[in-house]
């Protein structure tokens, strides 16, 4: 009785959420609506559709970050090797390198707009003619999964980390978890599209908004976490988390000729993420803002800080 | 007519009071400082000893006791009433006392610095300072709004500053029913006082410096059922910005000076209630919109040194304002291009769409980049001078301007582009000549936008001391007044402002 009550009222909010919000995330470069096969993302599920349209239906709040630094660290999947990774670009915490710990994150400052967000961000670097395109800054959504009851929503637990997307992809990943865009605008394409003058390219990696209430981390680094699907998040994966969306702005207009990504090709976007929050500060944003379904902040027109 | 008539009146006091405040001020800061010199001060040991917990620390500074005595001042003094809380007798925080409130409370704030970014979640509450001058909200450059309310109903926040928030000075989201009073905002990292979403409100004798973004904002929402009254708005990227928002919205009696631009209510798909249409711009006094050393976001550089800006706002008003010495336009109707849209731009027949209803539409991506027209707003009465593109500007970058349905009748102007404005498109009556005489390149701003003055650190950017400003009449004992709608306005006996001296 209670489980069906829940299922109904998630299913309407589903409704609620499909017809009032985020678009219906276009592939102009891809043609429409159908997800390609994609890599063993599948196992984790991918949000219904990728996240995108006019700020302001959906419940959020968002930390701009500038860039800190560029390194070939990754402290979650070669941790304590430093040199090992693929170039990535750093946001958010000042003092992640492969030594990096989510303990060890207290310690660094933040270029993040919220001070009491000290959480690493990263992204793999894209180049150009063997040239790094220093990111211009990024922008971490915060928002409930699509369909998902906004108050059913947990801040992530102390310690958190996950990575979303494939840094290994062998062919085109979900646009709903990884996608390029122009400047704020609704485009979602698995490839870079041409963007106009003034409007950078854009990254956007969406994260799972599930987790499995024990794990902080999983062998492979996805397996503790997963994806919501119609509202409901999958069996094994109880606890509803903020829904996550990291996008990095890169200075490129007009041509994509020979951008390549760090990770290999165009189609290997992924992001990283360590929780780093002050927690105190975390627990009440999502209170106040994603279970009061209020906009505690839009993506501003600031380049620097 | 009274409330129209206090209004006018307010503005007048506003100079004449400020000009003698100064020296009196000046004489009530150095009794302060003596005394506290002397006598040390007994709340700021008490809150030493007061739990401290998660809370951010507060500290209680000067006694205002000597400036009450100068008329400058209000009166601080709080006699205890069912219902009032008193901070930091009662509670130690702003917002230990708002968690304890219930609707319909009064929460009292005495003089002291409050390093707290205080949250709201219940309605119809009112936090009120004693003394908008002393009672002090500061972020200290790490916290992020001085007072947010979220989704709650009807919360009024009065006399009091903020300052040094890494997002905003004041701020409602998502509410119904605001209410803004004698608040002052200074060197805040997006807007001063920030109105997201929400309708039926009032902010009013508002003092904003020192944001990249505006002074004041009321945004996403149709209709508003909202008035800014008078307010100065300084030393921000825009003094006023409001995105999609209008329907009676009213922006009257009040300052917009030496931001990078002045009022530039804009259309946007990358948020919510598009387009901006129907605000009501009357009996401001609007100069100087062109300083180089603001903070700014992007909009601010292109749209710096114009005084009154539409940007794809359409059915605005625009009567009776004060325009003068800008590098652009007095008042300008220009397009926004929005390069990377969110949806299709709404037919006429969509304008009357509620921002509720618009809320649950499906975003069409228009495949390409989508143009903004300003159109079939009406500009009237205005008194411009010195506005070095234009006095009154109208233009677009590719629809043809005499399809847009503006008009312009009995301004004070000297210079218009196209040529002969007010013949070509009079209100109320039919135009004629020709529209290429004259008529004006916007799109060059985009270019020249990249040649402008870049933004500068909120944080370190350089903008006047801050005055102390006007007191709300008899803090401390003033009725709780519900902040249920917006005041009524007089708009037809708001006349030209005088220019200040």
């Amino acid at each position: 009785m209670f489980g069906s009550r829940t299922v109904a009222v998630a299913l309407m909010a589903t409704v609620l959420a499909v017809s009032g919000c985020a678009g219906g995330g276009s592939n102009r470069d891809t043609g429409a609506g159908e997800m390609k096969a994609h890599t063993d993302a599948t196992s984790l599920g991918q949000p219904d559709r990728p996240i995108a349209g006019p700020q302001g239906a959906t419940p959020q709040f968002l930390v701009e970050c500038l860039h800190s630094h560029t390194a070939s660290d990754d402290p979650i999947v070669y941790p304590g090797r430093p040199g090992q990774s693929h170039l990535h670009e750093f946001f958010g915490n000042t003092e992640v390198d492969a030594f990096a710990t989510v303990g060890s994150l207290t310690n660094g400052g933040t270029t993040c707009d919220q001070p009491l967000d000290k959480a690493a961000y990263w992204a793999p670097a894209l180049l150009r003619g063997g040239a790094v395109l220093k990111p211009v800054k990024s922008t971490a959504y915060y928002r409930p999964g699509e369909g998902v009851p906004p108050a059913s929503v947990q801040p992530f637990p102390v310690g958190l980390v996950m990575i979303a997307g494939n840094s290994g992809a062998t062919g085109e990943q979900p646009l709903s978890i990884v996608a390029w865009g122009c400047g704020a605008g609704i485009e979602r394409a698995v490839l870079p599209p041409e963007c106009a003058e003034g409007r950078d390219l854009r990254l956007l990696v969406t994260f799972p908004d599930c987790w499995d209430g024990s794990n902080l981390d999983s062998h492979d680094h996805h397996a503790h976490v997963a994806y919501s699907a119609r509202g409901v998040c999958p069996k094994g994966f109880a606890v509803s988390i903020p829904q996550l969306q990291f996008s990095v702005e890169y200075p490129v207009w007009g041509s994509t000729d020979g951008l390549v990504l760090a990770s290999g090709g165009l189609t290997t976007g992924h992001a990283d993420f360590m929780n780093g929050w002050d927690q105190a500060k975390l627990t009440s944003e999502v209170e106040l803002c994603l279970h009061r379904e209020v906009v505690c902040g839009v993506a501003s027109g600031r380049k620097t800080g | 007519m009274v409330s129209v008539l206090s209004g006018r009146g307010c503005l007048v006091i506003n100079v004449l009071g400020e000009h003698m405040q100064r020296k009196i001020w000046a004489a009530a800061m150095a009794a302060s400082l003596l005394l506290v010199a002397a006598c040390g001060d007994e709340r700021a040991a008490d809150s030493t000893t007061a739990p401290t917990a998660a809370a951010p620390e507060t500290t209680v500074g000067a006694d205002t006791t000597a400036a009450a005595d100068t008329t400058v001042a209000a009166d601080t003094t709080v006699a205890a009433v069912e219902g009032t809380i008193t901070v930091p007798d009662d509670y130690p925080t702003i917002q230990a006392a708002v968690d304890a409130a219930a609707p319909g409370d009064l929460i009292l704030v005495k003089p002291g610095t409050y390093n707290e970014a205080v949250n709201v979640t219940t309605d119809g509450i009112t936090i009120r300072g004693l003394d908008r001058n002393e009672v002090i909200l500061d972020g200290k450059l790490e916290l992020d709004n001085g007072i947010r309310i979220l989704g709650a109903k009807g919360v009024a926040v009065e006399n009091m500053t903020a300052m040094n928030y890494t997002r905003n000075g004041f701020f409602w989201t998502g509410v119904d029913g605001f209410r803004g009073s004698y608040l002052t905002s200074y060197r805040t990292g997006d807007y001063g006082v920030y109105v997201f979403d929400s309708m039926n409100g009032d902010l009013e004798h508002i003092y904003a410096a020192g944001s990249p973004d505006a002074g004041v904002y009321i945004g996403e929402c149709f209709p508003c059922n909202s008035v800014i009254d008078d307010t100065v708005s300084e030393h921000n990227g825009l003094g006023y910005s409001g995105t999609n928002s209008g329907g009676n919205l009213l922006i009257v009696n009040s300052t917009f000076r030496f931001n990078r631009a002045g009022v530039v209510p804009n259309s946007g798909s990358y948020e919510l209630c598009y387009p901006e249409r129907q605000t009501t711009i009357v009996g401001n006094t609007v100069y100087s919109n062109n300083q180089a050393d603001t903070p700014a976001i992007d909009v601010a550089i292109l749209a710096m040194g114009n005084g009154i800006l539409s940007a794809g706002g359409v059915l605005n008003d625009i009567e009776r304002n004060l325009v003068y010495d800008h590098d652009k336009s007095g008042i300008g109707l220009v397009p926004f291009l929005e390069e990377d849209p969110n949806d299709s731009v709404p037919l006429p027949e969509e304008w009357g769409t509620t921002c509720e209803d618009s809320k649950s539409k499906t975003p069409v991506d228009p495949g390409a980049g989508i143009l903004w027209d300003s159109m079939q707003n009406r500009v009237i009465g205005n008194v411009l001078s010195d506005n070095r593109a234009a006095d009154l500007l109208v233009a677009s970058a590719g629809t043809d301007v005499s399809t847009l349905g503006n008009c312009f009748s009995g301004n004070t102007h000297t210079t218009t582009a196209p040529n002969n404005l007010e013949t070509l498109a009079p209100c109320d009556a039919t135009g004629s000549g020709d529209w290429k005489d004259g008529e004006y390149n916007v799109a060059a701003w985009l270019g020249e936008a990249t040649t402008r003055p870049p933004s500068v650190d909120y944080k370190v950017a350089v903008i006047p001391a801050l005055e102390p400003q006007v007191n709300m009449p008899d803090a401390a004992t003033a009725p709780v007044r519900p902040a249920t709608g917006p005041k009524t306005i007089d708009l037809e006996s708001i006349v030209v402002p005088s220019k200040p001296v």
